[in-house]
């Protein structure tokens, strides 16, 4: 999966054209071949610019931010990323005719380890789902497969699961780098920093992380898109999906096989209700 | 007898910590204004008994309750939760209810999964005239806490 050329290609042509302002696209560190976002602003500056399985950021996120609000914008979206993008248009938090979107039918990014990664081994819609230009085959969509770690907690036991959850919440530092990365956070102010005063005992304890990550999870339950936004930010590497995929499967399985942002319009599966919802739980 | 101590075991979320003899289970209850709030008003004025382990708050409707609430209330001083509301087609606000519906089987099944018993959080449908209902209702989740032991997970420090 190698779309440099065709990348370098359209920027060039939407920036001598006038069409955007800024192209938020990837470039090279330097070493390792990774890769970190980029914001560009000028033609000259269109070479920089690749696209290959190691792009795995959401630049979606990037359109949260003051320095591309009311800009017209291009940006390129692989499967996971156009979903986000398609809530946070859905939301109002951008306005369609200000973005050129280059969509990609993704075939997986790869890990740190160089492994394809997890959330592409199970996706279920590699393809974008908006877009104004599709680079590369669309193959559709795929079946939806319950998340590998999920399956292995259910079969534990209460205690162990307490255990394991207790280390996570922890480990957290409470940096909210997870928030900070994540485009479908964009609150300017956020509930879960009442906990943040930290003069008083209730910063960075395992409750205050407990309490943090749970209502951001449960905040984005039906709206999380699985990009992995959140992990790949996350100093000290935990494993933040496991709160999200649980959401995301218990919604499945209940609630119509409802998954997030597949549509524009749709605004989440706790902004609508069906009278077969489950019951059985309620006393 | 091994049986009965094994599930003990399992269903606890610490089993190292042991309750103090005089220990008693505080319940949050948040009650719907139209409903469950009516109706526990009703069981005391049919003279019914229940026990007096719950807190009461009321809201406007059962879809006024955040999730956090939960979260808030379970990181405090609450052993468990119990939340009320009309039952399906009689929400004061039309469809409240189904709205809250989604949202409280995915935080039930979320706390599970971080660790807590799914008694903790419970959810009931308590119309205005169901005053025995209610009784039996905080009955049921007063003993199920009670058979849990308190709550020590992600507790705040000073609480």
């Amino acid at each position: 999966m190698d779309y440099t050329k065709q990348i370098q290609d359209i920027a060039g042509r939407l920036f001598s054209e006038g069409k955007i302002d800024i192209f938020i696209g990837y470039r090279n560190t330097g070493f390792d071949e990774n890769q970190v976002p980029v914001l560009i602003h000028q033609y000259k500056d269109v070479d920089q610019l690749l696209f290959t399985d190691k792009s795995v950021f959401n630049l979606a996120n990037y359109l949260k931010y003051e320095h591309t609000r009311n800009k017209r914008v291009g940006l390129i979206v692989k499967g996971c990323d156009s979903r986000a993008l398609n809530l946070m248009l859905t939301e109002s938090q951008v306005k369609r005719e200000n973005l050129y979107i280059i969509g990609i039918a993704c075939e997986g990014v790869v890990n740190e380890t160089g492994e394809k990664a997890q959330n592409c081994v199970e996706c279920m819609m590699p393809d974008a789902v908006v877009y104004d230009e599709l680079l590369g085959s669309a193959t559709g969509k795929r079946e939806y497969q319950v998340n590998a770690d999920i399956r292995e907690l259910d079969e534990k036991t209460l205690t162990d699961r307490v255990e394991y959850f207790e280390e996570i919440f922890e480990n957290c530092i409470r940096c909210n780098a997870c928030r900070h990365s994540c485009p479908l956070c964009y609150c300017a102010k956020c509930c879960i920093d009442q906990e943040t005063a930290t003069l008083f005992h209730g910063a960075n304890t395992t409750s205050s992380a407990f309490h943090a990550l749970m209502t951001w999870s449960l905040h984005l339950a039906g709206r999380c898109v699985d990009c992995r936004n959140c992990e790949k930010a996350c100093p000290i590497h935990l494993p933040l999906h496991l709160l999200h995929k649980l959401n995301e499967k218990v919604i499945y399985e209940n609630f119509q096989e409802h998954l997030a942002g597949m549509t524009e319009g749709d605004r989440g599966a706790f902004y609508k209700y069906s009278l077969s919802d489950p019951d059985d739980f309620i006393l | 007898m091994e049986a009965e101590i094994k599930e003990k075991i399992v269903s606890m979320e610490k089993p190292h910590m042991e309750a103090p003899p005089d220990w008693q289970p505080v319940i949050m209850g948040i009650l719907c204004n139209w409903c469950s709030y009516a109706g526990s008003d009703l069981t005391g004025t049919s003279r019914i008994q229940y026990p007096p382990n719950i807190r009461i708050i009321r809201v406007p409707c059962s879809s006024r309750v955040d999730p956090w609430f939960i979260i808030k209330s379970l990181q405090t001083i609450a052993d468990g939760v119990l939340i009320s509301g009309c039952h399906p087609g009689d929400c004061h606000y039309i469809s409240g209810n189904y709205y809250a519906r989604r949202r409280f089987l995915v935080t039930k099944k979320l706390l599970n999964f971080v660790g807590f018993h799914e008694n903790r959080v419970q959810f009931s449908w308590v119309s205005a005239a169901e005053g025995a209902k209610f009784a039996k209702v905080v009955t049921k989740v007063t003993e199920d806490i009670r058979k849990l032991g308190p709550l020590h997970l992600y507790k705040k420090e000073n609480s």
